[in-house]
């Protein structure tokens, strides 16, 4: 990249303006700049939007509504051959991944409709789970005294449970399935490693001069945690839950396969597709585990390349 | 000077009443090894329009004497045990907290000893100087209005294309410039007093005076009295009208420049002065004060001074003494001014006058 140094415009009277020409960058005009740079980040954000992108838009280019059940079938459309007991291949007509073993109902709807559950509870428990971090370890590591012995002991106690454990509990006490549910599980259960996160990041962060000085001026507690202290917080909190996107949408891929998870009856998720799909593997259906799993996979991959970009793009020391 | 109505002043006001008075002020630090008395019984005033350094090496207290007058002490560990803080009659340290933060900027403002960390990094220069002026403007002005003033605010202050300025964020600036943005931030509300807490040590030598000298022409412009705290004589020598000198949390002598500088009556006093090193010292070795500063968790009896004061005897293992009247008008917490140390003064003055040659042919 042969760039020349952005300038600003000299006005006309100001030709001799040698020292303020540059243009100043904010912390996201730099964090692009360096991430711009970054390939394989670049490559990850592409995968995980077109992920959302297709999941979001899903309904409008699936041929077939999520819940259409079509009539049996006892060849695959276009060969007369093949048996639709097993599902049919991808490729076939009309069903560009195949369908399903039994119901033979459209893959690629169930993949696209499963996506949009799948990449919602991710994506939704990781913001919930940054919103409740967020303020919990800030308040922690900015009052400290009793506020943070509370706090932290709560994380203390959240972080010992083991989260498919108390999923797997709540399951059966109040028989989940609804994803919204799964997703407030998700959020109550993942906020408290961000909370020890963001903590340490006050707890360093309130002792710099700048934070006095904002004292001395008169500004508030709560100005000083969310508009002093936390944008300069904020690179580690957005890494850190871009990863927990990938991990929650992994275990929860995870617990649906283990059938305490999304209802495969009411909504499909990429987890509780490959449950089903599990038992015609054998019978030589392996489009039905495959396409779901590479969802996951590749959705996986690019969240984790975006994050190991954004790690690099946000860190002030970092100066490409 | 300011127009604003003043949330805090309940009392009317007396011309001969000290701006600031600050009255048996300790703060101890409880740590894991015991408690700190880093400012034990502190007493001193400022009035209207005034300017007091507060001198003393690392670690005296003097930084927490201001930190304490702010407020701005972290509790715990830090405890502000007793003592008054009066702006103008009102008591700070019983302030509650919505009340204190009118105070600080309004009232009172702050300059810190390091530019390079005293600015928020993610901000711009104009944000952080707009946001202390949208705090204390009664009645509320908008944001453009308030950056209009912190332009304003930067050009008072000599910072060019101030304009331009105020979209920089702190590292495309220099350290000079970046004092001069926070004492515009600090004048920006009028306030009536104005704290400097070593507001040149991180800045090189050219860099200081200018600094310094900004200081007191806006001081005197404003008439906002200062409180500068410093371990650089030079500095006070050439800033304040009014100097106290700190040893180990407490003041041991305080007068005028002239009076403290010229004619030092406490030892330490002396000692300071005659270690700083001057042209007519050259081939000489400099004069040390000997001993090291007292561990804070166990500090000497009597005078904390004792134990490295060539003139102590079994008076100052006994007791400390207050503040008593010297001879060249200034205060001294030495024995050596009390009637007991009667007899023993001459020989400290014969040392003083000796000292003073030196100084003198150094200012």
């Amino acid at each position: 990249m042969n760039q020349l140094p952005v300038t600003e415009p000299l006005d006309p009277g100001t030709q001799a303006d040698f020292e303020v020409a540059l243009v100043s960058l904010n912390q996201w005009q730099l964090a692009w700049r360096r991430f711009r740079r970054h390939k394989l980040a670049l490559f990850g954000s592409g995968l995980f939007l077109t992920m959302v992108a297709i999941s979001a838009l899903g309904p409008l280019i699936c041929p077939y509504d999520p819940t259409y059940v079509p009539p049996p079938l006892h060849f695959c459309p276009g060969s007369l051959t093949q048996i639709a007991y097993n599902g049919c291949p991808p490729l076939t007509q009309g069903h560009p991944l195949g369908t399903t073993g039994s119901l033979q109902l459209d893959l690629l709807t169930l993949v696209v409709n499963g996506g949009r559950i799948s990449l919602l509870i991710g994506i939704g428990s990781s913001i919930f789970a940054a919103i409740i971090g967020t303020i919990v370890g800030g308040m922690a590591g900015y009052f400290g005294g009793w506020i943070d012995t509370i706090f932290m002991r709560v994380v203390d106690v959240l972080l010992s449970l083991p989260i498919l454990i108390v999923i797997t509990v709540f399951a059966k006490a109040f028989g989940l399935g609804d994803w919204r549910m799964i997703m407030v599980v998700f959020a109550a259960l993942s906020w408290p490693g961000l909370a020890r996160l963001v903590r340490s990041l006050f707890l360093t962060l309130r002792t710099e001069v700048f934070v006095d000085a904002a004292r001395a001026v008169g500004v508030s507690d709560r100005r000083i945690i969310f508009r002093h202290i936390l944008p300069n917080a904020v690179s580690p909190i957005i890494v850190s839950t871009t990863l927990s996107i990938a991990g929650i949408i992994v275990t929860e891929a995870f617990v649906d396969y283990l059938g305490y998870g999304v209802d495969p009856n009411k909504t499909p998720t990429w987890g509780n597709i490959l449950t089903s799909a599990q038992t015609y593997i054998i019978n030589g259906n392996w489009w039905w585990a495959f396409f779901p799993g590479l969802a996951i996979v590749l959705t996986v991959l690019g969240i984790n390349f975006m994050g190991d970009g954004l790690r690099d793009a946000l860190d002030p020391r970092s100066r490409l | 000077m300011s127009s604003q109505p003043n949330p805090v002043d309940t009392t009317t006001e007396s011309p001969e009443r000290p701006l600031l008075d600050v009255r048996g002020l300790r703060t101890y630090f409880h740590v894991m090894d015991g408690t700190v008395k880093a400012v034990d019984g502190v007493d001193f005033s400022i009035p209207r329009g005034g300017t007091v350094g507060l001198v003393g090496e690392s670690g005296c207290g003097k930084s927490v004497t201001a930190h304490s007058i702010m407020r701005l002490i972290d509790i715990p560990p830090g405890e502000i045990v007793s003592g008054e803080v009066l702006l103008e009659g009102v008591d700070l340290l019983k302030l509650p907290d919505d009340k204190i933060r009118h105070v600080r900027g309004g009232e009172i403002a702050m300059i810190f000893q390091e530019p390079m960390t005293s600015l928020n990094p993610v901000f711009t220069i104009g944000d952080q100087i707009s946001e202390a002026i949208l705090l204390h403007t009664v009645p509320k002005i908008s944001h453009k209005e308030a950056m209009e003033r912190a332009i304003e605010s930067l050009q008072l202050v000599g910072v060019s294309a101030p304009e331009r300025r105020v979209k920089q964020y702190p590292h495309e600036l220099s350290g000079g410039m970046r004092q001069r943005a926070m004492i515009a931030m600090a004048l920006s509300c009028n306030p009536k007093l104005l704290i400097a807490d070593e507001p040149t040590n991180a800045l090189d030598v050219t860099i200081q005076a200018q600094i310094l000298e900004l200081i007191k022409a806006l001081q005197a412009r404003t008439g906002t009295a200062l409180l500068l705290i410093t371990h650089d004589l030079a500095v006070v020598a050439e800033t304040v009208e009014t100097i106290a000198v700190m040893y180990a949390g407490r003041i041991v002598e305080t007068g005028t420049v002239d009076q403290v500088l010229l004619n030092p009556q406490h030892p330490y006093t002396q000692g300071l002065m005659s270690s700083i090193p001057g042209v007519k010292k050259r081939g000489e070795a400099l004069s040390v004060i000997k001993g090291v500063v007292p561990n804070p968790f166990r500090m000497p009896p009597g005078c904390a001074f004792q134990p490295r004061c060539p003139y102590a005897w079994e008076r100052c293992r006994e007791a400390e003494p207050e503040l008593l009247h010297a001879a060249s008008g200034a205060y001294s917490r030495c024995f050596l001014h009390a009637p007991e140390g009667a007899s023993r003064l001459p020989a400290f003055e014969h040392v003083v006058s000796g000292t003073v040659s030196s100084v003198v042919g150094s200012k």
